[in-house]
């Protein structure tokens, strides 16, 4: 037991001094501010939403910004404000999901993959070689198309897309650990494999899984706002960013503020959880800043 | 130093903007038309694809032996003469003199060629129209006799399908692979250049046996993007733009330079009930849809204004359509009230189903608004083409929004398509045995008041069993440059723009 | 060097069959008819029985996908397209110029301001245009492409009136299309180019070049960027390779008749011959674009070639 004592006080003792120099990061802080302001949307959505996102109102439609609609009406004359706001519970939904696919699938194969090494690593990093030799756009799009429109085909979409490179990163991490005194002292005390991954080396390389869970975060949301872009993506009347955008485009000459909402709160979303994330790795991750 | 370093970079880049927008208007010779279309030809082998956007592009370059008019009459066009010996037999004496983009001369050998060609299993798409030919002979060069398998009253409109354009041999043969890019006609265009998915360039052929173009160059375009569209023919790009969005009617029109040409196509699109599943198969709850339904409104809200509201499944712009029927009309207190009395435990969970093609998506969502006010709390269902139809197939839904284009002349093909119970898109999965044995008789029933009668009163049968609700015959709206005369859409989809002529 | 490049061409075919057998599982799990997709929904039972057993779709999986293998190897025939009946190769390749052409405009144009602007940051570390470059080059890797692209469409094509919407065959229609997709690349080469450089300028032959008394300018170019390329060409050849894997979204907002808008159609349409053909030529020509990465380190860097011997 004495072996893990070690790393985990440093990470606790750790989280304190990551947030005081997180902190001194203005644009970190603006990013982690937006995002927490988006969990509240996501959270609140049906109190603060002004509007049912899914009521028409036909002779209302194309209502320019007003103080009624604050982002105007769409052409079912429901309130785009209502839409987006309960468009950010569907996009950090989406966002997470597909994120947490990615890091327990990647983690799982790049932990086993790094951890015994030899064959098996070889075996698996060669099956994420040729998942990556597809480009994760594409691969996203054929797996929504054989899985069929939905919100959840599309998380599981995009998360499967962006697995290989979550297990590229742990492998690396692992590999770097796996010699290390406090891994071989716990192997000397007899403890399982799983428990050593568990409790002893994947702790210790949250940092990098951390950092790139949050950037990937960004990613995921973009591209399922792009798959329901090219129409892969959700159903109707449900209000995802990105198939607002789409929708919006035929009145773009006559009602620019349909698309440019939409495209500002993907826009805004990204930029926060890039922000963060870039802020997160100078923090966590030192080596790899870039 | 390093400050110099970003203003030069800052110079040239402005420079690059300035160079680049100086070309940016391509200036445009008045021998050549540009169309635009939304789609490309997927191929330009006549019997490759059966679509509306290789017909339009086929159409200019290879021939078919007979035209119809709008009102679907036939008329000559390599045929110079034609007649029906009987009930199953047709001759047609060929046109001579007529010569093929490769200097062939046009004999009937081509003709029996191109019938033989789309019966093989390389025609698979368009194997619907050549089917029904049993024989094809030619006592002599240039006359063509042909046995059908059995009495069909539209088989000109089967002769007149792009399908059966006349290819010619020799050009099949030597191209292999490559014909479907350069093919071979006796039409008024030849292929230059063909850019898929963006152009289609042809001129005009010097030999060609009619009234040859008064342009040498025909671009037809593809611009998916329909915002695209409006601005290429807002900057001159393009002459004609096809099916601009409804949106941007008001814009075109006012528009100084430009005019808006509006036209119906033989369509109609409507939503089915799933007549096998419970609740839909009582007609009560049927009409109980019919009359919870503002159609009228809801295509008003989706098509601002445009189109119709069909009261017939027959659309308007085919023979014998009956445009006296009633029209729909919302009524949620009969509604309920025929709701109760079907038995029907409120609220009811449907679906309607729909593929990604815009107005249907909308015309979903608006009448999932409506159905909430009776008590029927549906789900709008966007499927993608391939799972839709799959999903139809299995019977698994219980509305649908579906179109139908009549591609041959006359209500017959809608009938047994959609509606006989042996039809192959039969997706309300309707049966009914009167209906049926009508559908059977007006196919091979010579065309007369005897013919009109039977099809009207098809029309009020189907209209009161219900198995389909009309939801609108969609107006297409074509952009045209005012410098472009005698542009005339089509209702049979695709559009013939050899006849176009530019004003000084 | 040779049995190097040999090597690594044939590491590519186990990675080509699994590309093979990945899309093909997914293919088939994919919903959807596609003799009823291709032959339209007029078609007769006939001819969908005769398209299914033609074109082998009654067939096992396994059995598909074995022959589907043998004929690309015995006779590098990858099958024929569904819906034009020509060969899935004279397809990708009638596709591919348009793809390469923007994929190359963008990359020039992301290098040729990217690498500049980076070393710029990297000289005036922590200045104002340091932080500005920063900031935008996260902005950049944050602007949804299809957005932007529709905005850029607003802009200049609605209003200005400066460059065409759509099309694929002057200079003027690749303006748009690429300052829509070279935004992102420019943002990666840009902070790619400031880190390295800054990684670099901190070594000691750095240090010594500028005791010796040379000159800033020599001191940057020559010495500092010369030893910070590698990173910066790997991640070039990275951008390179995922645009010429299709920029799906930018070829559909602009009506490019590239190979991602030929996969996305292709997919849409149960069009298989080509989906499959269309990705295992994406994959080998991510390869190659890796391959040529490599070769590229080695010309560069004296040390790596001495590796490959």
């Amino acid at each position: 037991m004495s072996g893990n004592t070690a790393p985990r006080m440093k990470s606790e003792a750790g989280l304190l001094d990551i947030w005081r120099r997180l902190r001194k990061n203005p644009l970190a802080m603006f990013g982690l501010f937006i995002v927490v302001l988006l969990i509240f949307f996501a959270i609140t959505a049906d109190v603060i939403a002004p509007y049912k996102y899914y009521e028409q109102n036909l002779i209302n439609s194309f209502q320019s910004p007003s103080k009624e609609h604050l982002f105007g009406t769409d052409e079912f004359g429901r309130d785009i404000l209502s839409r987006i706001i309960h468009g950010s519970r569907i996009s950090l939904q989406v966002g997470l999901i597909a994120v947490g696919i990615s890091v327990i699938f990647g983690g799982f194969f790049g932990a086993v993959a790094g951890y015994y090494g030899g064959r098996i690593d070889n075996l698996i990093m060669r099956g994420m070689d040729i998942l990556l030799s597809i480009p994760s756009i594409l691969l996203a799009i054929a797996i929504a198309a054989s899985l069929g429109p939905g919100l959840y085909n599309m998380m599981v979409a995009v998360g499967i897309s962006t697995t290989p490179q979550y297990a590229r990163i742990i492998r690396g991490s692992v590999l770097s650990l796996r010699g290390q005194e406090f891994v071989e002292a716990a192997k000397a005390v007899g403890s399982s494999d799983t428990r050593i991954i568990m409790k002893h080396i994947l702790p210790n390389c949250l940092a990098p899984i951390i950092v790139q869970s949050t950037l990937g975060v960004a990613s995921a949301i973009l591209t399922a706002a792009g798959l329901s872009f090219i129409g892969l993506g959700i159903q109707p009347p449900t209000p995802e960013w990105g198939a607002m955008l789409s929708g919006g485009r035929e009145y773009i000459r006559d009602y620019a503020y349909m698309t440019v909402f939409p495209g500002l709160a993907i826009m805004i979303t990204i930029l926060a959880l890039n922000f963060l994330g870039d802020g997160l790795r100078d923090v966590l991750d030192p080596k790899l800043k870039r | 130093m390093k400050g110099k370093f970003s203003s030069k970079v800052a110079v040239l880049a402005v420079a690059a903007v300035v160079l680049v927008a100086m070309f940016a208007v391509p200036a445009l010779a008045k021998d050549t038309l540009t169309v635009a279309n939304i789609y490309d030809a997927r191929s330009l082998d006549p019997i490759i694809q059966n679509e509306v956007a290789a017909s339009n592009a086929i159409c200019h370059i290879n021939e078919t032996l007979i035209e119809l008019t709008d009102e679907g009459n036939p008329v000559p066009l390599l045929a110079e003469t034609f007649e029906q010996l009987d009930s199953t037999t047709y001759k047609f004496v060929l046109r001579k003199g007529v010569k093929f983009h490769n200097g062939d001369p046009f004999t009937a050998a081509d003709v029996l060629y191109t019938i033989e060609r789309a019966k093989s299993p390389l025609g698979s798409a368009i194997k619907q129209y050549p089917e029904i030919i049993e024989s094809a002979e030619a006592p002599d060069d240039h006359t063509v006799v042909i046995k059908i398998k059995y009495p069909f009253t539209p088989f000109w409109g089967t002769i007149a399908h792009t399908s059966l354009a006349i290819v010619n041999k020799r050009a099949v043969e030597e191209k292999g692979d490559m014909y479907p890019l350069e093919p071979v006609g006796t039409g008024p265009f030849f292929v230059k250049e063909w850019v898929k998915n963006d152009r289609l360039t042809l001129e005009r052929f010097e030999d060609y046996w009619g009234k040859k173009p008064e342009y040498t160059t025909l671009v037809i375009r593809s611009i998916p993007e329909s915002v695209n569209r409006t601005i290429e023919l807002e900057t001159g790009a393009i002459d004609v733009a096809f099916r601009i969005p409804v949106s941007d009617v008001t814009r075109v029109k006012e528009h100084n330079d430009l005019d808006v040409i509006g036209g119906f196509e033989h369509s109609v699109t409507y939503m089915g009930f799933n007549c096998e599943k419970e609740p839909w198969s009582n007609p009560k709850v049927r009409e109980a849809i019919a009359l919870a339904l503002d159609i009228n409104g809801a295509r008003h809200a989706v098509f601002r204004g445009t189109g119709l509201t069909p009261v017939s499944i027959v659309p308007p712009t085919i023979k014998y359509t009956d445009k006296e029927l009633p029209a729909p009309k919302r009524d949620l207190e009969k509604a309920k009230q025929l709701l109760k009395e079907a038995g029907v435990q409120l609220p009811l969970k449907a679906q309607i189903w729909s593929n990604s093609y815009k107005p249907r998506v909308d015309l979903a969502q608006i009448f999932q608004a409506q159905l909430k006010e009776v008590g029927i709390e549906v789900e709008a269902k966007v499927l993608e083409w391939g799972a839709y139809l799959d999903g139809l197939k299995l019977g698994e839904h219980d509305m649908f929004i579906l179109g139908w284009v009549i591609s041959s002349v006359g209500p017959d093909g809608i009938f047994s398509g959609i509606v006989h119970s042996k039809g192959g898109s039969n997706y309300s999965r309707f049966f009914n045995e009167e209906i049926d044995a009508l559908i059977d008789q007006g196919k091979t029933m010579p065309d007369g008041p005897e013919r009109e009668a039977l099809y009207k009163k098809l029309q009020q049968l189907v209209g009161d069993a219900r198995p389909m609700l009309y939801l609108y015959n969609e107006e297409n709206f074509f952009g045209v440059n005012k410098n472009v005369q005698n542009f005339r859409p089509s209702p049979r989809g695709y559009h013939n723009v050899t006849g176009v002529t530019f004003k000084e | 060097m040779l049995k190097y490049i040999v090597k690594r061409i044939f590491s590519l075919i186990p990675v080509l069959l699994g590309v093979a057998f990945i899309v093909f599982t997914l293919l088939y799990l994919t919903p959807g008819d596609p003799a009823r997709i291709v032959l339209g929904e007029q078609a007769t039972e006939e001819a969908l029985a005769e398209f299914r057993e033609k074109e082998g779709l009654n067939d096992p999986f396994l059995v598909q996908f074995g022959n589907y293998v043998w004929k690309a190897v015995t006779k590098g025939d990858i099958g024929r397209s569904y819906m034009t009946r020509r060969s899935v190769a004279n397809e990708i390749m009638s596709a591919f110029p348009s793809t390469l052409k923007l994929a190359l405009s963008c990359v020039i144009a992301a290098v040729l301001l990217g690498i500049p602007i980076g070393i710029l940051s990297a000289i005036r570390q922590n200045t104002l245009f340091d932080n500005i470059t920063r900031f935008l080059a996260i902005v950049g890797l944050s602007m949804p492409v299809f957005w932007q692209g529709v905005l850029l469409i607003l802009l200049f094509s609605v209003k200005l009136r400066w460059f065409p919407a759509s099309g694929f065959d002057t200079w003027a229609t690749l303006v748009l299309p690429t300052l829509t997709l070279a935004c992102n690349p420019l943002a990666v080469i840009t902070r790619m180019t400031r880190s390295s450089m800054l990684e670099v300028v901190r070594q000691d032959y750095i240090r010594t070049a500028r005791a010796k008394g040379q000159t800033e300018q020599i001191v940057i170019w020559r010495h500092a960027l010369g030893n910070a390329l590698i990173p910066i060409v790997t991640v070039i050849g990275l951008q390179f390779g995922s645009l010429l894997a299709g920029a799906v979204l930018t070829e559909s907002i602009f009506s490019i008749p590239g190979v991602g808008r030929l996969m996305v159609d292709a997919i849409k349409m149960r069009d298989y011959p080509v989906v499959q053909g269309g990705v295992l030529f994406i994959a080998v020509a991510f390869s190659f674009v890796n391959l040529m990465v490599d070769l590229l380190y080695a010309w560069i860097d004296p040390r790596i070639r001495a590796q490959y011997r």
